[in-house]
């Protein structure tokens, strides 16, 4: 019976310290690691747009956030979207799940600050007034270029293998696949996380939406041309034209499974699937309600 | 009880006479699912190194403050928030090394290899005899999954280091994970076979 008492005290006190360090350590270093990941996530959309340091993006191109909850009011549930609008101020649009229009508030934040998750609950919850619930979902970033969309690029994470898998995606304005990007993942070294290669990741590139929408997982090996052609930009061995040519020919093609990870294959293309579906199927809605409300948003 | 090994002697038992692979037979799972490349072994390797150190040389501290009943929950509490701390670390400081490391680092916790050395070793000795021991473990782990995937990717990708060196690829199969078996098997027999020649010749000398 005194054992009990030693033993609960001693594990008590193990928990505490452990629990001290890491916290400790989270203090120390969750500014740094925020700070990497955002320049990480930076480059990553610059490098899916096609630019990157040694070719600095046109002074035209600009990316508008789009940050869209999920609105509760007591059982009532409705999407919310927070934009910016043409004369650098915010608006937060609510629709209705049916895809009717509820009501869209200015919102007042300033936008150097708008892309601080914190800052921007803030100024929502001081616009919308008590008794909301707001949660975030996700944050879709259209780049327009002198007024024109060029493109969208969708941030999300769906289940991988064993835990999440964050992506980044990158669509034309048609919803054809331009690239995409994993930006955190766990899985099996080796095996599933070969996902981040090139001879997997760019399978998508270049699919249209169509083709998306029917996409599944082969489990025949990948040819050896058309992983050549893959990873071309990386290896080299083929030159552009040529690789785009065999690209062409497989355009049509679905995805091979990676050798030994075919359920990350599979999670992945279906993450991937889901992400884009989803995303076409709001922003036709969204569309639709800035035009109907005459909402004037920069993009 | 203090161990009667030089700090030399202590590195090189776990990289030889201890070699947690090919001779405790400890940590299978990662050996046989991660040693596809001769890097993804060294990336392994490493991460296990540090927290094996650490984990050593907190547990040999600490070794009169455990209580024996709660010792295993203890060492699991030890390595993960070691784990925890240098994955942390590592994505704030080194974040290139953090992108190609920080999925190895996560995978440690539940190693045996670690908690194994923390019961039979850390617990019993000083903290510099634990903190070579340490060091020898972890080495010997490198170098065993190096060594495995050495092999495996030369037969199984037909390059080394992501070089291609055979251009061509002999045998696919050795890089699925249930090759890892046999590959540990043949290998292991390898090594017993060049000890027991090496015993044989010392013998007649």
């Amino acid at each position: 019976m005194k054992d009990i008492f030693t033993i609960v005290f001693r594990l008590t006190v193990a928990c505490l310290l452990a629990g001290l360090v890491m916290g400790a350590t989270f203090i120390f270093t969750d500014q740094a690691k925020k700070h990497n990941e955002h320049a990480r996530e930076q480059k990553a959309m610059l490098g899916l747009l096609g630019y990157s340091a040694n070719k600095p993006p046109p002074a035209g191109l600009t990316m508008h956030a789009l940050y869209r909850y999920i609105v509760s009011e007591g059982r009532e549930v409705s999407m919310g979207y927070l934009l910016p609008t043409k004369d650098r101020a915010f608006v937060f649009v609510a629709i209705a799940l049916d895809g009717t229009f509820r009501n869209a508030t200015p919102v007042a934040l300033d936008p150097a600050k708008a892309g601080e998750e914190g800052e921007r609950e803030k100024a929502l919850a001081a616009a919308l007034g008590p008794g909301k619930e707001l949660r975030y979902a996700e944050q879709t970033l259209v780049v327009t270029e002198d007024g024109v969309r060029r493109a969208y690029l969708l941030s999300g994470r769906f289940p991988g293998f064993k835990t999440f898998i964050s992506m980044l995606i990158a669509l034309e304005p048609d919803f054809t696949i331009r690239g995409l990007e994993v930006m955190e993942h766990e899985e099996d070294p080796g095996l599933g996380a070969e996902i981040t290669q090139d001879y997997f990741k760019k399978q998508f590139s270049g699919k249209p939406f169509a083709r998306l929408k029917e996409l599944a997982v082969v489990k025949t090996p990948l040819p050896a041309e058309y992983q050549q052609a893959l990873e071309a930009e990386k290896r080299g061995g083929l030159d552009p034209a040529a690789a785009a040519a065999i690209m062409d020919q497989y355009r049509d093609h679905d995805i091979y499974a990676l050798t030994g990870a075919t359920i990350s294959s599979r999670a992945v293309t279906n993450g991937v699937k889901a992400m884009v579906g989803k995303f076409t199927y709001r922003l036709a809605i969204l569309d639709r309600v800035l035009a109907e409300e005459q909402i004037a948003a920069p993009f | 009880m203090a161990t009667d090994k030089s700090n030399f002697q202590l590195v090189v038992n776990g990289i030889l006479n201890e070699n947690p692979i090919f001779r405790l037979v400890l940590s299978m799972c990662p050996a046989v699912g991660i040693s596809t490349t001769v890097m993804n072994g060294f990336m392994l390797g490493i991460a296990v190194l540090f927290v094996q150190v650490f984990s050593s040389c907190t547990i040999a501290l600490f070794q009169n403050k455990i209580h024996p009943r709660i010792r295993i929950p203890t060492y699991t509490l030890t390595i993960a928030t070691w784990v925890t701390v240098i994955d942390l670390v590592l994505a704030a400081y080194l974040p290139e090394a953090y992108a190609k490391m920080g999925i190895f680092v996560k995978l440690i916790v539940a190693f045996a290899i670690i908690t194994m050395r923390l019961e039979m070793f850390a617990s019993k000795e000083s903290v510099t005899a634990s903190f070579w021991d340490g060091i020898g473990m972890g080495l010997g782990f490198m170098f065993g999954m190096m060594a495995l995937g050495f092999v495996r990717e030369l037969l199984g990708l037909g390059t080394i280091l992501g070089y291609d060196v055979l251009g061509f690829k002999p045998l696919l199969f050795f890089v699925l994970p249930f090759a890892g078996f046999f590959c540990v098997g043949l290998m292991m027999a390898f090594f017993n076979y060049l000890e027991s020649v090496y015993k044989r010749a010392k013998q007649r000398v």
